[in-house]
C-alpha cells in the first residue's frame, strides 16, 4: 500500500468539496473493509481517501417511521442493524441475514452505504434491499436525489454514483404483509463469498403466491432481478411444480459467471434449487412480514 | 508417583500436567517478541519485484526509473548479489534456487529485483517502475506432464551433496526428475498374478499452502566479517550452516535470532529470505529488512500437489497379497526440501497394511509453479488420502466391511512394515477399534431422509519419523537455582518451550514455571535439526532430558562434597552458598540426542530401522451431503492418535484440533487456482482457511492410552498426526452417505454435486 491522504470532514458539505468529479483517485470511504482489500492487492491506488466516519446527521442512525417503514443513515454500521428493534420488527430478514454476512470484526465497521456504493455483486444486502424495494438519497454539491436500489447497481463493481456523489440514507418500504428470504451459499468456507445469493419478497394469498420479487447475487454481475421467475411464481401455489418452473426459469434467465467459487454451469443449479428454498422460507414466516 | 522403566525414571508432578503456556500471557497481552515488531538503527527494508511468467530467459531488467524514485536507497538484482556472494545458489536438498533470478526465471512470484528504501511506501512505489523484458519459454505445471515433457526446468541438476541418495543426480541433464525413490519387496508382478482380484485407481491432491498468520520475515545485519540474521525460522541451525556456507564464514561468524513465531507449519523451514537480506546487507551496508505481505506468501512456499496411482492385489479371503504405489510430487520450481519428502513419506506409501509385495516409486518433479516444500505432514496426508480411499473402494468392491477388511490387513504388533522395519510401539489395531466404536459401527445409522443425505467414513495411517536427526541441548542452574533452558526448538505456537520446561522440572523436582526457556539465538542455543515432523518433543526432549540429568547429578555431587547427608532437601542456593560463600555459581549440563538408524539400501529401500518411532492415527467422520448442491457438512469429526504419554494433555488435544482443522480446510475447500502459471487467487480475500463456523458440530480428539517406552518420559510427537486422515475419512463418508466416490482434493460442493450427476447419468456440462 501507497501513502495517501485521509480526510475525515465532519458535515456533508466539506465531504462533498473533498470529492473530485473528474479523478478516480479520490474515493469516499465508510468502514474501509472493502476498499482496503482493493488497496492491499494494489488494484486500487488512492491519492486521497475521504472519510464519512464524522459526517454524522443523517448520515447515521436508524428511523422507524409510524407506517413501517424504515431511515438508515449511510454510515450506520452493519453490526448496529443487526441489533436493532426496528429493524428486527420492520423487516426481520435483514436481521437474519446479518449473522452470516462476513464476521462480527467486518460488522461492526462496514457500513450499509458502503454496500451499496462498492458496487461488490457478492454482498448480501445489496440483493435484499433490491427485494425489499429500498431505495437510497442521494446528495451532491449539485442538490439531492433518490434512486431504487434496482437502478442504482448498474454493473460489476459498478454504479450510477457519479465520483462527487454519496448515498445519505437507504430507506425500506413498509413491508406490512410481505414475506422474505435471503438464502446464500458458500461453496467453501462458510466466512467466504457467496457464490451465489438469492432474495425473495412476496405476498402471501394463503398458498397463493402473489407479487414477487426475486433476486440473484453473487453469480451473476451484480444483483438482479429474476423475472420470468417472478412470473412463474405469481399466481401460483406453493408447490413443487411451481417452485421448479420458478428455479428453471429464474436458471436460465441469470446471466451468470464462473470464478474461482464455481463453474457458470454449477450457479446456475444453484439458483434454481435456491429460489424454490428461499420462497418456501419466506411463506414460511410470520405473515406479518 | 508412578514407576516406569522408561528414559527419564520415574514420573512425577511435572509430566503430565494440562500447564497453560509459559508465554500466554505475553502473547494475548501484545507483549510477546516478533520478528515483525524488530527495528534495527538504520535499518532498509525492502520489497520484491517478481516475475509475471512461469519460465522465460531475462532478457533485461530496467531499474533506471526506480531508482529515480523519492526515498530510494537502491535497486538490486541478481547481477549485485553476485558481487558479494559469488554463486549465490541455495538450498538443503539441491543447491538450485538463486537469492535473485539468475539468467531464467522459473515460476510466477520468483524474486527478480529488489528496491531498498528507509520508508517501505517508498520501496513498494518504486517497485511500480521497475520493468523486466524476458524471452519466454514454454513452461510446465502438471506433474505427470513434467514426467516425460521436453521442457526442463532446470537446464542440470545440482544435488546439495548432503543426501547420499541424491549423488546419482550430479549432473543430470534433460530431466525434470529430482529423485526417484524406489522401495521393492517381494515380488509385485507374481503377487498380482497369484491376486483374485486386482484393483487400480489414481488419486489427486490439489496445490494449498501453510498460511501461517504471521508471513514470512527476515532482518539480515551484515558487517565485514559476521552477520547476524533476525528471522521466523523453524530451523536456526540449518540457516547458520547455509549462511555460512553461501559467506565462506565459519559457523561462529553467522547468528541466527529467533523470537517466538506466528505459525510455520513447515513453511519457514530452510532458507526462505535470510539469504536474500544477508546480501541486500552486505550490498547496502545497512540492515535490511523484508516483511511479505499476506499475499506474497503464495508465491514463497506451498503443499506439494501430488498423483498417486495405487494398484493392489487382493486374494480370496480378502487379504491384500501385492500393492503398487507409483507417486509423482509436484515440487515446484526449486526443489526445496521436496526430495526428501519425496523419499521418506515413500516409505509407508503402501499404508500401515501388512503386505508381501510392494513395490514403490516415488518421483519428485520440477515444475514452472511456486515451490513446494513440507507441510505438516511431511507428504503423508497426501497418499493416505489416496491409499484411505483406495482402501474403502476395494472393500466396497469386495463386499466387504471396511473395518472388517482392514482388521484383516493391517500391521500387527512385531510385523515388518514394508521397509522391513518392525512396527513396535504402533498401536494400530486399538486406535482403529477406537475409531470403529466411537462411530458406533456396525450398529445403526441414519442414512437421512429427502435430499439430505448422512454417512459415514473412517480412516487410519502411519508415518515413519524422520530420521536420522540431532539435537542437542544445555540447561544451566543458577546461583539461585532456578534453571536456564538453552534449546533451539523453535516455539512457533505449538507449546514446546512449556513442554521443554516440564521436562526440565520433573527431573530437577521444579516446577515448570520456574524454568526460563532463552528464545533461539545460534550464538547461545546449541545445535538442533530443526522443528519439523513431530521431531522434537522426542529428539530435544531427550537431550533436554539428559542436560537436566547431568545437573541434577552435578547437584547430588556438590551434596556430597559439601557433607550434606544422603537425601537432604537442602535447596540448590543454599548448597552455592555453602560452595561458595556467597550467591555465585552455576551448575551446567548438557544433553545430545540422536536415535540408531540404519539407512536404507539403495534400490530396494530396505532396511530393518527406518526410524525411532511410528506415528499413528485414525480419523471417522460423519457428514451430511445436500444432494442438490454438493454441499457437504461434517457434522461430526474424531480423531485417535498415539503420542505416547501425552506431557501435556491439553496441548495435545490442541495439537490434534489444529491439524485436523488446517486439513479439513485442505480437505474441503483450499485450493490455489492456478491458469498459465498464474495463481488467481492469491489473497485470503478469494482463498479461505477454515473460520469458526467451519468447524464440525462434534470434534473428539483422542491420544490413546499407552506410552513409548524410548521416548522421553514415554512420549512422542504429536503435531502432525491429526492431519493424516481426515481426508479420506470424510470422501468415504461422502461415499457412505450417496454413494459417489471423489477422487481428486478438495470436496468441495461443485465436485460433489457434479460427481452426483455424472452417477444419475447426467452429467452437468463443463464450464
Amino acid at each position: 500500500m501507497t501513502p495517501f491522504d485521509l480526510r475525515e470532514p465532519t458535515s456533508i458539505k466539506e465531504a462533498l468539496g473533498l470529492l473530485n468529479a473528474e479523478d478516480s483517485s479520490v474515493r469516499p470511504v465508510g468502514g474501509g473493509t472493502a476498499l482496503m482489500l482493493m488497496m492491499k492487492a494494489g488494484v486500487f491506488r488512492p491519492t486521497r481517501l475521504v472519510s464519512l466516519r464524522k459526517v454524522g446527521g443523517r448520515f447515521s442512525g436508524i428511523k422507524a417511521a409510524g407506517d413501517g417503514s424504515l431511515t438508515i443513515g449511510a454510515m450506520t454500521p452493519l453490526a448496529a442493524i443487526e441489533h436493532s428493534a426496528e429493524v428486527a420488527r420492520a423487516a426481520p430478514v435483514i436481521t437474519r441475514t446479518m449473522p452470516r454476512l462476513s464476521n462480527v470484526r467486518v460488522r461492526n465497521v462496514a457500513t450499509i452505504g458502503g454496500a451499496l456504493a462498492h458496487g461488490d455483486p457478492h454482498m448480501d444486502l445489496p440483493p435484499v434491499l433490491l427485494a425489499l424495494g429500498a431505495t437510497v438519497t442521494i446528495v451532491s454539491p449539485k442538490g439531492e436525489r433518490s434512486l431504487a436500489v434496482e437502478d442504482l447497481l448498474t454493473g460489476y463493481y459498478e454504479t450510477a454514483l457519479a465520483k462527487d456523489e454519496l448515498i445519505a440514507e437507504v430507506h425500506v418500504p413498509a413491508q406490512a404483509g410481505r414475506r422474505s428470504a435471503y438464502l446464500k451459499f458458500t461453496a467453501g468456507s462458510a466466512e467466504d463469498w457467496p457464490a451465489v445469493g438469492v432474495a425473495v419478497s412476496l405476498e402471501a394469498d394463503r398458498d397463493t403466491i402473489r407479487s414477487a420479487t426475486v433476486v440473484a447475487s453473487a453469480a451473476t454481475s451484480k444483483a438482479t432481478r429474476l423475472k420470468s421467475a417472478e412470473a412463474a411464481l405469481n399466481g401460483a401455489r406453493l408447490d413443487d411444480k411451481a417452485l421448479a418452473s420458478a428455479g428453471e426459469a429464474g436458471a436460465q434467465e441469470a446471466e451468470v459467471i464462473s470464478d474461482v467459487r464455481g463453474s457458470a454451469p454449477y450457479k446456475r443449479e444453484l439458483i434454481r434449487v435456491h429460489i424454490g428454498r428461499a420462497v418456501r422460507q419466506a411463506m414460511a414466516t410470520n405473515g406479518a412480514h | 508417583m508412578a514407576t516406569t522403566t522408561i528414559p527419564g525414571g520415574t514420573i512425577g508432578s511435572q509430566i503430565g500436567r494440562s500447564l497453560p503456556r509459559l508465554e500466554a500471557r505475553d502473547k494475548v497481552s501484545g507483549r510477546a517478541e516478533y520478528t515483525h515488531n524488530l527495528r534495527l538503527p538504520g535499518m532498509l527494508h525492502g520489497k520484491i519485484f517478481r516475475s509475471t511468467i512461469a519460465h522465460g530467459r531475462i532478457k533485461s531488467i530496467d531499474t533506471s526509473a526506480a531508482k529515480k524514485m523519492p526515498g530510494v536507497f537502491g535497486v538490486y538484482t541478481a547481477e549485485d548479489v553476485r558481487k558479494v556472494i559469488p554463486n549465490p545458489y541455495y538450498g538443503p536438498a539441491f543447491h538450485d534456487q538463486p537469492i535473485l533470478a539468475m539468467d531464467k526465471v522459473r515460476f510466477v512470484g520468483e524474486p527478480v529485483a529488489v528496491v531498498l528504501a528507509a520508508d517501505p511506501h517508498a520501496a513498494e512505489a518504486a517497485v511500480q517502475e521497475i520493468t523486466a523484458e524476458y524471452e519466454e519459454l514454454p513452461a510446465v505445471y502438471d506433474e505427470i506432464e513434467a514426467l516425460n515433457s521436453k521442457v526442463y526446468v532446470h537446464d542440470e541438476l545440482k544435488p546439495a551433496g548432503t543426501f547420499a541418495d541424491l549423488k546419482h543426480l550430479t549432473g543430470r541433464k534433460q530431466t525434470n526428475v529430482a529423485l526417484d525413490f524406489k522401495l521393492r519387496r517381494g515380488d509385485v508382478e507374481k503377487g498380482f498374478e497369484k491376486a483374485a482380484q486386482v484393483f487400480e485407481h489414481t488419486f489427486r491432491t490439489q496445490k494449498v499452502l501453510h498460511l501461517a498468520f504471521e508471513p514470512f520475515v527476515s532482518i539480515g545485519d551484515a558487517k565485514r566479517d559476521a552477520v547476524t540474521i533476525y528471522t521466523s525460522s523453524q530451523g536456526p541451525s540449518f540457516v547458520r550452516t547455509e549462511i555460512a556456507r553461501l559467506l565462506g564464514l565459519p559457523e561462529n561468524r553467522v547468528r541466527i535470532r529467533v523470537p517466538y513465531l506466528g505459525g510455520g507449519y513447515g513453511s519457514k523451514l530452510y532458507i526462505k529470505l535470510e539469504a536474500l537480506v544477508t546480501a541486500l546487507s552486505l550490498l547496502a551496508r545497512r540492515p535490511v529488512k523484508i516483511s511479505l505481505t499476506m499475499e506474497e506468501c503464495f508465491y514463497q512456499i506451498t503443499k506439494h500437489p501430488c498423483t498417486f496411482r495405487i494398484k493392489s492385489g487382493v486374494d480370496k479371503e480378502g487379504r491384500i497379497i501385492a500393492r503398487k504405489c507409483e507417486v509423482f510430487w509436484n515440487g515446484g520450481a526449486y526443489a526445496d526440501v521436496g526430495p526428501r519428502v519425496t523419499q521418506k513419506s515413500g516409505f509407508t506409501a503402501s499404508g500401515p497394511y501388512d503386505i508381501e509385495n510392494v513395490h514403490v516409486d516415488s518421483y519428485a518433479l520440477y515444475t514452472n509453479v511456486t515451490p513446494a516444500g513440507a507441510l505438516r505432514g511431511f507428504g503423508i496426508p497426501q497418499l493416505v488420502w489416496s491409499y484411505e480411499s483406495h482402501t474403502d473402494m476395494v472393500a466396497r468392491a469386495l463386499k466387504m466391511d471396511p473395518v472388517e477388511f482392514r482388521r484383516k490387513n493391517i500391521l500387527k504388533k512385531g510385523a515388518a512394515q514394508a521397509t522391513g522395519t518392525p512396527v513396535k510401539h504402533a498401536p494400530l489395531e486399538a486406535i482403529l477399534d477406537r475409531v470403529a466404536s466411537r462411530l458406533n459401527w456396525g450398529k445403526p445409522f441414519d442414512k437421512g431422509t429427502g435430499p439430505v443425505k448422512r454417512g459415514r467414513g473412517l480412516a487410519i495411517a502411519i508415518k515413519a519419523v524422520i530420521a536420522p536427526t540431532t539435537s542437542v541441548a544445555v540447561l544451566n542452574v543458577t546461583a539461585d537455582g532456578s534453571p536456564i533452558l538453552y534449546c533451539g526448538t523453535v516455539d512457533m505456537g505449538q507449546g514446546s518451550d512449556t513442554a521443554m520446561a516440564q521436562i526440565v522440572g520433573e527431573v530437577l523436582n521444579v516446577p515448570a514455571e520456574s524454568v526460563r526457556v532463552v528464545p533461539r539465538d545460534t550464538d547461545v542455543t546449541p545445535y538442533d535439526m530443526g522443528t519439523l515432523g513431530s521431531r522434537s518433543l522426542f529428539h530435544m526432549g531427550h537431550a533436554v532430558r539428559i542436560a537436566a540429568e547431568e545437573c541434577r547429578a552435578k547437584i547430588e555431587a556438590l551434596r556430597k562434597e559439601l557433607g550434606e547427608p544422603e537425601g537432604s532437601n537442602i535447596p540448590v542456593a543454599d548448597l552455592f552458598k555453602k560452595k561458595y560463600g556467597m550467591q555465585a555459581g552455576n551448575i551446567v549440563g548438557s544433553g545430545t540426542y540422536k536415535p540408531d538408524y540404519i539407512p536404507p539400501q539403495p534400490g530396494t529401500g530396505l532396511t530393518t530401522n527406518v526410524a525411532p518411532f511410528w506415528m499413528v492415527a485414525g480419523a471417522g467422520a460423519e457428514v451430511e451431503v445436500d444432494t442438490e448442491t454438493g454441499k457437504v457438512i461434517v457434522t461430526r469429526l474424531i480423531n485417535v492418535v498415539d503420542c505416547g504419554k501425552p506431557v501435556n494433555p491439553k496441548i495435545v488435544e490442541t495439537q490434534i484440533s489444529g491439524a485436523t482443522l488446517m486439513q479439513l480446510g485442505f480437505t474441503m475447500f483450499e485450493k490455489m487456482h492456478i491458469d498459465g502459471g498464474q495463481v488467481t487467487n492469491a489473497s485470503l480475500a478469494d482463498y479461505k482457511i477454515p473460520g469458526i463456523m467451519d468447524v464440525p458440530a462434534v470434534m473428539e480428539n483422542e491420544a490413546i492410552d499407552t506410552v513409548q517406552p524410548n521416548g522421553p518420559f514415554g512420549a512422542k510427537g504429536v503435531g502432525e498426526t491429526a492431519t493424516f486422515c481426515c481426508g479420506p475419512a470424510i470422501a468415504n463418508a461422502i461415499d457412505d452417505a450417496c454413494g459417489v466416490r471423489i477422487t481428486e482434493l478438495p470436496l468441495n460442493a461443485e465436485a460433489v454435486y457434479r460427481a452426483i450427476r455424472a452417477q444419475q447419468k447426467t452429467p452437468l456440462e463443463d464450464e
